[in-house]
């Protein structure tokens, strides 16, 4: 699949910002733009304060709309949750390569940990859902998950506390043999163990890597991924890896 | 209006790209027409290929931010067959930044950059904060950045700029050392040797300890930096730190600085480069201006230091 050409967007405007859980929420922009699963964008909702604009993927996407799920975790994700409807963003995006959907093939298993579980619906959106099982870890309530069950996708939750689905790690109930491709976003120790399992069972599998980022368009180099190829740039040669090349232990 | 000649090459205007924040120019030519701009500088070029630093990389700090990339590169000679190509496309000087583990090093990558067609400057880092050879470590100490400048000025063809860093002992007897040797230009300033904490660790965030610090935090003390420097020096000077606006530039050029290099301010704003561009020639429009040189190096006080002293 082609990317669309990035752009910079100032003053998309908000369409709804939704709370989630305690510090989850999805963020609808007006924007068309688009993009294809996996890819982010550079988000702002400030001036000069942070400096850096905070790389978040692809949630929801239409021809006029884009939605972000985010986790607030620091100064950028606390000034975002503070937008209302009618207020302004700044995009740069969409940018990075997706998920190699052509390779996505026969059952497919999608393996989420936490916020990881953000650009799961775009990418359900393009596939056939009923050869898709989406296995979500979270550490306590669940988020993100009546919309793919909307779609029609099997939903397997796993919670660290117990309070929905299996309590233990997504990774406990995902049992790479059962399928013939995998996709994977989340903590970095979840997709190595993820990596880890789908290469002792000859299971092709993609993941979705987070960085911390500045340029987020490939220039500044902050963002490396070591792979058997020497460092990859997680802005623009990923955020989808081949998981068998990223060198996880790194 | 803002043609500017910096050490015997034209450019369209005194904004350049600065290195290690524009990549080879390709990255951003997505966003907007780069020929645009005055200059490119080169993302941090050695003889030979290196991975850059291990662990984290960047850090946000208030005004600014901290890199410790460590001149990650993919050496000389793949620069010169891959990316040099396709940058002379992009119809804008091309300043080659060449950084070096050892002076043999620096030589070598020199002789190898400044033989090459389409770079018409290059700009010797010996101001990298974040390398443990090399790099800052020929930057600290004018008798020894003497001596890299000395030798390099031997095998470079091509107008030799030097960038210096801000942690260096005397910058402006650093200056001084770098024009005698036969610089054709000083830019200044790299970045800040920095330091961050995480708390929770108790670690320093960087696996290096220390990184380099940039953003509009230093711009005032890069800015005093600029106007020692070109009092103490003949030679262009280039500015460089913290520059975000077209008022941030033109401190700089009334500070002595012949044009300038924006960096970290690319990454809050992809086209702020631009943006600075129309703003230096609306402002020369208004003050009625054919040259930026008539504003440059005004300030009329004399520092307080016993150096080798400019005559306006």
């Amino acid at each position: 699949m082609t990317s669309p050409s990035p752009a910079c967007v100032e003053g998309a405007t908000v369409l709804a910002q939704e709370r989630l859980t305690e510090d989850v929420y999805r963020l609808t922009v007006a924007t068309t733009t688009g993009g294809t699963p996996g890819q982010f964008y550079m988000v702002r909702s400030w001036d000069r304060e942070p400096l850096l604009a905070r790389p978040i993927s692809i949630h929801k996407m239409n021809e006029d709309t884009v939605s972000f799920l985010y986790q607030v975790c620091g100064r950028g994700t606390e000034l975002l949750a503070r937008l209302e409807e009618g207020g302004e963003v700044t995009l740069t995006g969409p940018l990075g390569h997706g998920f190699r959907i052509g390779e996505l093939r026969g059952r497919i298993a999608i393996v989420t940990g936490g916020i990881g579980i953000a650009p799961t619906f775009c990418l359900a959106c393009m596939l056939p859902v009923r050869d898709v099982t989406v296995i979500a870890g979270f550490e306590s309530t669940p988020y993100a998950v009546a919309e793919l069950l909307t779609l029609g996708v099997d939903v397997r939750v796993a919670t660290e506390d117990g309070s929905d689905g299996t309590r233990g790690f997504c990774t406990e109930i995902f049992d790479p043999p059962a399928f013939d491709t995998v996709v994977t976003c989340g903590p970095m120790p979840m997709m190595a163990r993820v990596a880890q399992l789908c290469a002792g069972a000859g299971v092709p599998c993609q993941a979705s890597l987070e960085a911390r980022m500045a340029c987020g368009i490939g220039a500044c180099l902050v963002c490396p991924c070591p792979t058997v190829q020497g460092n990859q740039r997680v802005c623009a040669d990923g955020p989808v890896f081949d998981a068998a090349e990223v060198i996880w232990h790194a | 209006m803002l043609e500017t000649t910096l050490c015997g090459v034209t450019l369209k205007n005194p904004v350049i790209a600065a290195s290690g924040t524009f990549g080879f120019g390709a990255e951003y030519d997505d966003f907007f027409d780069v020929g645009k701009l005055g200059g490119i500088c080169t993302k941090g070029l050695t003889l030979h290929p290196r991975e850059g630093n291990p662990g984290l990389r960047v850090w946000e700090t208030p005004a600014g931010m901290m890199n410790s990339v460590g001149l990650q590169n993919p050496g000389i000679p793949v620069f010169l067959e891959r990316e040099l190509p396709r940058m002379r496309t992009l119809d804008t000087a091309i300043i080659a930044n060449v950084g070096g583990g050892d002076l043999e090093e620096y030589v070598e990558g020199i002789r190898l950059v400044s033989g090459a067609e389409g770079v018409d400057i290059v700009e010797l880092n010996i101001s990298c904060p974040n390398v443990h050879e090399g790099g800052m470590a020929f930057g600290i100490d004018s008798d020894v950045a003497a001596g890299v400048v000395a030798a390099v000025r031997r095998v470079c063809t091509k107008p030799l700029m030097v960038k210096l860093s801000p942690n260096a002992e005397d910058i402006a007897a650093m200056a001084i050392a770098c024009e005698q040797e036969g610089a054709d230009a000083v830019s200044l300033v790299n970045t800040f040797k920095a330091l961050a904490v995480d708390i929770h660790t108790r670690k320093a965030v960087f696996d290096n300890v220390t990184a380099g610090l940039s953003g509009p935090c230093i711009k005032p003390i890069a800015l005093r930096m600029v106007w020692e420097v070109a009092r103490a020096v003949h030679i262009p000077v280039v500015g460089i730190g913290g520059i975000a606006t077209w008022q941030d530039a033109l401190e700089f050029i009334m500070a002595g600085a012949t044009a300038v290099q924006v960096g970290t301010a690319t990454f809050i704003k992809p086209t702020t480069m631009l943006d600075i561009i129309d703003g230096l020639e609306r402002y020369c429009a208004n003050e009625h201006l054919t040259s930026l040189s008539t504003v440059c190096n005004i300030l009329g006080t004399v520092p307080n230091c016993n150096i080798l002293r400019r005559i306006p």
